[in-house]
């Protein structure tokens, strides 16, 4: 049986845009008309870029441990700054999760200064970024989720099982755009209802991408845009993934009979 | 009582005995034939474990540079010449664009052999490595080599995809994919296997993931949270966060699964 003609799916749009780095004097505030942007952080090392998306988004979650690496870290990635006064500025929030990470000091740092504590303790079933991104989706469903981006930090690296279940989130959350980040390159889901146009920001990411089937073999997938691009091509865990592929265009565009990966490199 | 037609399926026994030191193996147990990959990333801080029970040592590409600078700063060593004399690999292999110059001129003078595939870019660093331990292994001996590789996991998404994808490339044998946080292995649906845990270097975390293709039946035992001819799909139920409850877990399935398990902070 053939599939859905592509054309008859309807496109979803991805920008990195989020990335770029603010020319504004001070932290810009998201205006009415920009995407609304989420940030949740987990419990591993700051990327390097922790504060610019600090800066650009609408709400900070921290879940669990996250905080305590937003009260180390960003000091840190701010050294011309006073720690004391980062630490009052850079405030999650909210701190979710099961709260056996974060630090009992942390904790009350930040809820003097009017961070909502939201304990799940009793919630064993889900992860700590399924659990965000549910209180995300639910708590600010004003947002045209459409126009609502969630960047993650710290979901990559780490114990494999935390990187599995984080990118299991991305399947159990399809009709969301969220981002995981770290120092060295991103990932998000490219859901098969859709064709996707992924707009490339060159002058941070790329040139190296890639599309991964993970969960499920792909039977035919399409791109435009890469220098190795697919035609109908077949791809799956024991043969063809593609993997140190190179961006060519400013639009990269993917289609595709199963859920798909998509990765670009982030540049140093 | 119902009957149920047994089906008898060989298995495959694990053990990461690897990551004790070599002094305590197990005794009455086979001693395995161990391999190294070393991929471009930084070591695990428990590598010298590993290079003492390789037999064959193969860097690929960068990995030469991290053997060079860092195996020193692991071993704490006082004489960082002597260190670097000791771990010299057998092979250096890939197509040498992140060796430094003086890496590559010093293992060459210390009689490490240098293979340029410069000129094949169709396979990754990792794969070319496996490619040639699996052919340069013959078909009976290759139940009984296990092949560690550090450096596969982190960094750059697509090419941990890649390694991951080289279990599955090569699913005949034995690959462990080692981080300082954890390890991997594929557990192939054609067999039953018997994972034996080594608790004081692994555990108690573990997982079980389809990442190829979903599984409608999966078993297990020895776990907290165990499987029962159950069903595992992205986008639905993975094993995330299990803990380790016996010294033997074991698993059956109709999918190839990956297993993964914590380690414990080796030095």
């Amino acid at each position: 049986m053939a599939p859905t003609a592509p054309t008859q799916r309807p496109t979803m749009r991805h920008s990195s845009a989020f990335l770029l780095p603010s020319t504004a004097p001070s932290s810009p505030a998201p205006g009415p008309d920009d995407a609304a942007v989420a940030l949740v952080v987990l419990n591993q090392p700051l990327p390097r870029f922790a504060p610019l998306l600090w800066s650009r988004a609408a709400v900070r979650v921290c879940a669990d441990g996250g905080a305590n690496r937003v009260f180390d870290g960003m000091p840190a990635l701010l050294p011309g700054q006073d720690p004391d006064e980062v630490r009052a500025s850079y405030k999650p929030d909210v701190i979710k999760g099961d709260m056996d990470s974060v630090r009992p000091e942390v904790k009350e740092h930040y809820s003097n200064l009017g961070t909502r504590i939201v304990d799940e303790s009793h919630d064993q079933d889900t992860t700590d970024l399924h659990k965000c991104i549910a209180f995300i989706a639910e708590n600010y469903s004003a947002t045209n989720k459409s126009n609502l981006s969630i960047l993650v930090l710290g979901a990559l690296g780490g114990r494999f099982d935390h990187e599995m279940g984080n990118i299991n989130v991305l399947h159990l959350f399809p009709s969301i755009n969220i981002v995981l980040l770290s120092d060295d390159c991103l990932i998000f889901l490219l859901s098969k209802m859709h064709t996707h146009e992924i707009h490339v920001e060159k002058s941070i990411e790329g040139p190296h991408c890639g599309l991964i089937p993970i969960g499920m073999p792909s039977t035919s997938t399409t791109t435009t845009g890469l220098r190795w691009n697919l035609d109908n091509t077949s791809m799956s865990f024991g043969g063809l993934i593609s993997t140190s592929n190179i961006v060519e265009e400013d639009k990269v565009t993917v289609t595709s009979d199963s859920d798909l990966m998509w990765t670009t490199s982030l540049r140093k | 009582m119902l009957w149920r037609a047994v089906r008898s399926m060989d298995v495959i026994m694990h053990s990461s005995s690897f990551l004790l030191p070599k002094l305590y193996q197990p005794v009455n147990k086979p001693v395995k034939n161990y391999a190294l990959v070393v991929l471009n990333q930084h070591l695990p801080r428990f590598m010298p474990r590993l290079w003492d029970h390789a037999n064959l040592k193969i860097c690929a590409d960068g990995g030469a540079n991290h053997i060079f600078d860092e195996m020193y700063q692991i071993t704490n060593d006082e004489d960082k010449k002597s260190t670097r004399n000791k771990y010299v690999p057998e092979i250096i292999e890939g197509d040498m664009d992140s060796i430094r110059p003086e890496v590559k001129l010093f293992y060459s003078s210390q009689g490490s052999k240098i293979s340029d595939k410069s000129h094949n870019q169709e396979t990754t660093d990792l794969h070319k490595c496996i490619s040639r331990i699996h052919h340069c292994t013959p078909d009976d001996e290759k139940p009984n080599l296990c092949v560690l590789v550090t450096g596969a996991l982190g960094g750059r998404f697509d090419h941990e995809a890649a390694n991951i994808n080289v279990l599955y490339l090569f699913s005949d044998m034995r690959i462990v994919l080692l981080s300082d946080d954890c390890l991997i292995r594929l557990l192939p649906r054609t067999h039953r296997h018997e994972l034996y845990i080594e608790s004081s270097v692994e555990g108690p975390h573990c997982g079980l993931f389809p990442v190829g293709a979903p599984s409608t039946s999966t078993t297990t035992t020895g776990l907290k949270w165990n499987l029962s001819e159950s069903k595992m799909r992205f986008g639905s139920m993975i094993s995330t966060s299990n803990i380790v409850q016996s010294e033997k877990v074991t698993v059956e399935s109709d999918a190839d699964l990956l297993w993964t398990i914590s380690l414990r902070n080796l030095t």
